[in-house]
């Protein structure tokens, strides 16, 4: 099964010097995991987003279309990117999901890819 | 043994089996009920040597027509014939044993990614067969919410891959913490009615039946076995458990001629074999303190220092309210009311919560503190008590006032 895995943590955790210590050292996690996947075959995509400030979200309602500045909603937890994998059950998904790096308080939703 | 028990007997392992082959509760669940009604027509003359072997055999082969047709139709070409039944190879498939496959139904019933309060109704709906209707009706839940929680739990362990599968070791202190949970909530369903009058009551041998299966699935778990002993004998005490009149009758004033011996001797082998694994951990506590209680058959007196330093081991695990509630109780009992007073002024427990009111009234009536004791007892009765309950609060309320 194609599984979709949504990182989301708090974007202050990044911020100033020491913000900047934390995400060279995230980063470098991500790399390592980003290998481990591909040894196993198990890596169908993934990336990191720019923080939510820089998103613009297209509303539509009522037959309107409205264009608006920032993420869905202003949570203190934002997508920050995700990884599209191959797993063979959701425990196995699950395995991969807990070996994502985040800063404390971060969350991993894990979503199975819907097929038609 | 006639068809319907033979369904009730072998359902949930030819259920899991079929889930675990297909990956999908619905289709094992339908497959399951097109086969009793199909059995019920063909075993009326001659029923099969091994009933499960038949009931396993023939719904795969209905499972797979029913994933055949669902295909068919989301294609949205016209449905074809339904394959004529073929009863010789049908007969042949039927000797062969089949996996049991029930543990992986429990862990994915029970699995985290299921919803808390789906998990009991799911594994009791699928595991134990129970209908929607009598879970509606213990849990005190309407039949649509009751249906909702399953349909929607059964939809996402399908389509988000949950396996029916046992997970490693390693996932253990995860995933079978989150089943043996599951076990003891529906089992304080069944409990909390002492004249096991209401449907909850009903769930009591569920519970029963289910923990022994999983205690001789997974015989070296020390917590499995002591949760299968924890309800023997919880459930041998249930004759006792009211007078004559239907008021309760506490553990410690319960007539021991009453209890159920090869029940509580059949909880003693277990907790006995968990002991022997060294592994300590709360329900093996839990155990002991109810059979310490049950010690009194053979004693006459209750052990109270010992069940006291119990629940000091138990606090160890479990630092929640009831727990400590249920200490100071027996403390009450081992140390003096005046120490148990102490004791349950300081467990944190809610003022509008039954248990503390109840157990303030006793220890303030045996402290001599007879207003208290009486204010308590009001209080308590305010708070909504079930029958037999309401009518031992009524009639220690009524003593204190004379």
């Amino acid at each position: 099964m194609k599984y979709l895995m949504l990182i989301a943590e708090p974007e202050n955790a990044y911020e100033g010097e020491a913000g900047e210590a934390k995400l060279t050292e995230i980063v470098g996690k991500h790399m390592a995991l980003v290998a481990e996947l591909q040894a196993a075959g198990a890596l169908l995509g993934g990336d990191g987003l720019q923080p939510s400030f820089t998103a613009t979200t297209v509303r539509t309602q009522g037959g309107a279309q409205t264009v608006h500045d920032g993420p869905f909603a202003e949570t203190k937890e934002q997508v920050g990117g995700y990884y599209l994998i191959e797993a063979a059950d959701l425990d196995a998904a699950l395995a991969w999901a807990k070996k994502i790096p985040v800063v404390d308080g971060g969350m991993v939703e894990v979503r199975p890819v819907a097929e038609y | 043994m006639g068809a319907e028990a033979a369904f009730r007997a072998h359902g949930a392992r030819v259920v899991a089996a079929l889930a675990a082959r297909f990956r999908d509760l619905d289709l094992a669940e339908d497959a399951f009920a097109d086969t009793c009604e199909r059995a019920l027509a063909v075993w009326s003359d001659a029923p099969p040597r091994d009933p499960a072997a038949w009931l396993y055999a023939a719904a795969v082969r209905r499972a797979v027509d029913l994933k055949r047709r669902a295909a068919v139709r989301a294609r949205l070409k016209p449905d074809l014939p339904p394959p004529e039944p073929d009863p010789e190879a049908l007969l042949m498939a039927a000797d062969r044993p089949f996996p049991d496959e029930r543990l992986g139904l429990i862990f994915a019933c029970c699995h985290p990614a299921i919803a808390p309060e789906a998990r009991v109704a799911l594994t009791l709906r699928v595991v134990c067969g129970l209908s929607v209707q009598r879970l509606a009706r213990a849990f005190l839940v309407a039949e649509p919410a009751i249906l909702q929680r399953i349909t929607r739990a059964k939809r996402k362990i399908r389509d988000a891959g949950v396996p029916f599968e046992v997970p490693g070791r390693a996932a253990w202190p995860e995933r079978l913490e989150a089943v043996l949970t599951t076990l003891e909530i529906a089992y304080a369903q069944a409990y909390q009615d002492a004249a096991g009058a209401s449907e909850a009551a009903e769930l009591g041998p569920e519970v029963l039946r289910l923990s022994g299966v999983l205690a001789e699935l997974l015989p070296d778990e020390p917590e499995v076995l002591a949760l299968a002993a924890l309800v023997r004998f919880a459930e041998a005490r249930r004759p006792a458990r009211l007078d004559e009149l239907g008021a309760m009758v506490p553990v410690s004033e319960q007539e021991p001629d009453l209890w159920l011996s090869p029940m509580i001797e059949e909880g003693a082998r277990l907790l006995d074999r968990a002991a022997t694994l060294r592994r300590p951990g709360p329900r093996q506590i839990l155990a002991a303190i109810h059979g310490a209680h049950l010690s009194r058959l053979e004693t006459g007196v209750t052990p109270w220092a010992d069940i006291v330093e119990l629940y000091d081991a138990l606090l160890f695990f479990r630092r929640d309210t009831v727990t400590r509630v249920n200490r100071a109780v027996a403390a009450a009992e081992a140390q003096g009311a005046d120490a148990g007073l102490a004791a349950l002024e300081t467990a944190g427990a809610p003022r509008d919560w039954l248990p503390y009111q109840a157990a303030r009234a006793a220890l303030c009536a045996t402290a001599g503190r007879l207003d208290e004791a009486r204010a308590a007892y009001t209080a308590a009765l305010a708070l909504d008590p079930p029958p037999a309950e309401r009518l031992f609060l009524q009639r220690r309320l009524t003593a204190l006032q004379m």
